[in-house]
């Protein structure tokens, strides 16, 4: 175990990206608290001042870990398999649990570190008073801790079974953010309800640590319209969280063997050369059947995007299909679920929830789709032979962009019926719609050519959809996070700023949504929206331009 | 057209520098349409270097690189069309079949949908590939992926092919069907650049051969040219009826041979052989034999070892290694 640990962490230590974590954490708490001292030397007797610098390092906490350690053990065992070390791991004398024991520990205590460059921010905040250092900061960091050991846990898992780092990175960081957000939207919906489902939304929501987190700082209830409720249950998270991250331990050690490896080569058969009457079957079960001989790529289309098509698991016709179904169906669901269940919600929440879904869909599909459009070449030999063809950089740089935006586009025209329901609800809300859908489109636009831009500057798919996925959380994630602590210690002026950076405030603000109505953000971050997009734009051609001319 | 004899790739004084570095040192070669060049040299020599300018793919410092006419700096375009490039990395796609992976390709270089359809199917006649066209790319083998490495580069039915290490990691079945795959594209009348490791291979199929150590071209011609060039001495065996006179055919031979050329004379009991390495004309061979026959030695073979690409390849980087 202890030279898989040591290699692990040494490893880590020496990645660039590893040393930014650390040195961004640094920077940020010390100019968090920095930010926060009180000035002059008058200290703040009602404590006030230091609850609201540890309701931001706390926030800052949470938000940091979510961000930067899933990645780690993400590509970890997926990228030695590749590369053929596992096999070498498997034949040494160490077990699978000292593996596994080994990359765990590694990753953990990197998260370790980056915890310990927060500890001088954590002091100051108790150095302000008003904040208990047992009850709060020590507890604050054994949820955080346990928050890490998750992710970790899912990351490991997911590396397991993923063919390429890029891919598994995106999965990991889908399912921790599903753990920490999404598990907390059954219970939204079944609120005030009674019964299995509620009984089952309730416990699903105690494995969000952000109630939990909401409820050391002080805010519980006071955030999401009473989504994260007084009741937090930060012992039941803490035993929860562990309780989970043992059992995906068990889980991939029982997967760590030779098995890995044991993988026949896909022997490619066709529907085509098939007997009729499988023909027929797989015609009926398959709107676009994926097994069908392909018809060559006609001229009137960009090869480049049809490549990506058909290199994309899910940009194959009949996932794309499938995928839009399912967000037709879960916008539906919404829109019926909040108009039989809770009349009380009004059109303008299941608006911003509609939003809010959009959105989700945006910054959680995008960055996958788009961080590695550059770089996935790059890592695969695939540029070298792009640039020996004839095509322009141009039609390379288009067709790469189209081919996300058509399937967000799809994505995304899925979840209109939701809107169709709501404005047959409410007729006058038609105008809403249509700027929100504008601020929607914009933010799908932004989104876009932001993660184009950024992961054309990496060599490789997993770290570029890592930078990107950090750039764009913080984006979308930073100002709701202003937002939600509205008052104290943001201001006015400084939550509108926040909320102009992307169009999701300005898309809540217009449909309605409460707590956002007092925000007037239309065209301000249209605007700024637009110049993001411009710029990221121009970044990206260049960039194009750049690694397509000779060296 | 170019006149069939006339140089199909022309290098002159080609010097490319990173920085104080020099990667390739005044190159100069040329080859006719139809021949292929082995182009040989330790990693770091320069055969990258070398490729990437003549695929358009890097500038050189100084210096000029045509083929068929087009300047490789300046006629990017036309060199695109008449050069298909293999490099050593495949450059796979996911969840692509062979067929879509060779459809894009022809797509990019702009063949239309209907003679791209039946261009796919020549060259994956040519390659001995068809019966692969519904597999996926990534689950190739690594000499499937490299007949199809080759069939991408055909596709655009181009003057020149430039395979870098196309048998590299090849299995000796599927070194040996590449081998024959090169010779048939040879006798299509295309002009291919071959770089690799494995000598014996490139010895076999080349007109001509390039070894260049340390950015310079050390030797370049037939392979006769360049042991002729290198100076290169010969291997003669003495095969004897019996181990007892070994010791007394050495020290004959010891005794014809100039002093700097002794050392090299090794007696073998066991095979009842003596080897030498000398630069005499057959003439002198002749009065060696005949000395050992007037000594009563019973000689059953007086042979020449032929030498090889491997031994001249050697020859050349031994002769430049105490430079570096």
């Amino acid at each position: 175990m202890i030279p898989v640990l040591r290699r692990e962490f040494l490893g880590i230590l020496r990645s660039p990206r590893a040393l930014a974590a650390l040195l961004a954490a640094a920077v940020a708490f010390s100019l968090l608290i920095l930010a926060r001292w009180p000035a002059g030397g008058i200290v703040d007797l009602s404590g006030t001042g230091s609850r609201g610098a540890f309701l931001v390092f706390a926030a800052a906490l949470l938000g940091g870990v979510l961000l930067l350690v899933p990645a780690f053990p993400a590509s970890s065992i997926v990228r030695e398999r590749n590369q053929g070390t596992l096999l070498l791991l498997f034949n040494s004398p160490i077990p699978p649990i000292g593996i596994y024991a080994g990359k765990f520990l590694g990753v953990l205590a990197f998260a370790g570190l980056v915890l310990c460059t927060t500890l001088p921010a954590a002091a100051a905040v108790y150095a302000m008073g008003g904040v208990d250092p047992w009850r709060q900061i020590a507890l604050l960091y054994a949820v955080i801790l346990v928050v890490a050991i998750l992710s970790i846990a899912i990351g490991l898992l997911v590396s397991t079974r993923a063919t390429s780092p890029d891919a598994a990175v995106r999965i990991t960081y889908g399912l921790v953010f599903a753990v920490a957000f999404l598990t907390l939207c059954p219970h939204a919906l079944t609120r005030g309800t009674s019964g299995l489902f509620a009984t089952i939304a309730d416990w699903l929501r105690r494995l969000s640590p952000l109630p939990v987190v909401m409820h050391l700082v002080g805010q519980g209830g006071a955030v999401g319209g009473g989504l994260l409720e007084k009741d937090s249950g930060v012992w039941q998270f803490l035993a929860g969280g562990l309780g989970l991250a043992a059992v995906l331990a068990v889980a991939t050690i029982l997967q760590l063997d030779h098995r890995l490896f044991d993988r026949s080569r896909d022997a490619g058969k066709i529907t085509d050369d098939r007997s009729l009457w499988v023909r027929i079957v797989r015609r009926l079960v398959f709107l676009v059947d994926p097994q069908r001989r392909k018809a060559g790529i006609p001229f009137y289309l960009n090869p480049i995007m049809v490549k990506e098509f058909r290199t994309r698991r899910f940009g194959r016709f009949h996932w794309l299909l499938r995928l839009a179904a399912g967000c037709a169906v879960v916008s539906l669901l919404m829109t019926l679920a909040a108009t039989n269940g809770t009349m009380d919600w009004g059109v303008e929440t299941i608006g911003g929830l509609l939003v809010i879904l959009q959105i989700a869909l945006v910054v959680l599909l995008t960055p996958s789709l788009a961080a590695g459009l550059i770089a996935s070449e790059r890592e695969r030999g695939g540029w070298s032979l792009l640039r020996s063809t004839t095509l322009p950089g141009w039609r390379i740089a288009t067709g790469k962009l189209t081919s996300v935006a058509w399937t967000m586009l799809l994505v995304l025209a899925a979840t209109l019926p939701g809107y169709l329901v709501m404005t047959t609800i409410k007729p006058t809300m038609w105008n809403q719609v249509m700027l929100a859908l504008v601020s929607v489109l914009l933010a799908v636009a932004m989104t876009l050519a932001l993660s184009a831009a950024i992961g054309a500057f990496h060599s490789r798919t997993a770290a570029a959809t890592v930078t990107v996925y950090v750039v764009l959380m913080i984006l979308y994630l930073g100002p709701l996070v202003i937002w939600a602590f509205r008052g104290d210690p943001f201001g006015e002026q400084v939550v509108r700023w926040a909320l102009s950076i992307t169009p999701l405030g300005a898309a809540l603000s217009v449909i309605g949504m409460p707590g956002f109505t007092q925000y007037e953000l239309i065209p301000i971050a249209w605007r700024i929206a637009g110049a993001i997009c411009v710029a990221s734009l121009i970044v990206y051609a260049l960039q194009v331009w750049r690694l397509l001319r000779p060296e | 057209m170019n006149a069939p004899a006339s140089p199909v790739l022309d290098i002159r004084n080609l010097t490319k520098k990173f920085g104080e570095f020099t990667a390739l040192d005044n190159l100069t070669l040329s080859l006719r349409r139809g021949q292929i060049l082995g182009f040989i040299g330790p990693n770091g020599a320069g055969k990258t270097t070398t490729i990437k300018i003549l695929v358009g793919a890097m500038r050189p410092t100084s210096g000029t690189a045509t083929i068929a006419g087009a300047d490789c700096v300046r006629d990017a375009w036309r060199i695109k069309r008449l050069v298909g490039y293999m490099p050593d990395s495949f450059g796979a796609y996911d969840n692509m079949r062979v067929r879509e992976y060779l459809d894009f390709f022809g797509a990019a270089f702009g063949i239309p949908r209907g003679a791209r359809s039946k261009r796919i199917d020549e060259v994956l006649e040519t390659t001995g590939s068809g019966w692969m066209q519904d597999r996926y790319v990534e689950a190739l083998s690594h000499g499937m992926k490299q007949r199809i490495g080759v069939a991408r580069t055909l596709l655009h039915d181009p003057e020149m092919l430039i395979l870098d290490e196309p048998a590299n990691g090849l299995d000796p079945q599927a070194r040996i069907e590449m081998r024959d795959l090169l010779l048939k594209l040879a006798g299509m009348g295309k002009t291919l650049i071959v770089t690799s490791h494995i000598l014996p291979e490139l010895s076999r199929i080349c007109d001509v051969v390039a070894i260049i150590t340390q950015g310079k071209l050390r030797a370049f011609g037939t392979l006769d040219q360049i042991m002729r060039d290198l100076r290169q001495k010969r291997t003669f065996e003495i095969q004897l009826c019996g181990p007892a006179q070994v010791e007394a055919a050495a020290a004959a031979v010891r005794e014809a041979l100039p002093v700097d050329e002794r050392e090299g004379v090794k007696a073998h009991a066991t095979e009842s052989l003596v080897r030498f390495d000398t630069a005499k004309n057959d003439t002198e061979l002749a009065a060696i034999l005949a000395a050992l026959v007037g000594r009563r030695i019973d000689v059953s073979q007086f042979r020449e070892i032929p030498k090889d690409l491997e031994d001249a390849f050697l020859s050349v980087t031994r002769r430049e290694a105490p430079a570096a």
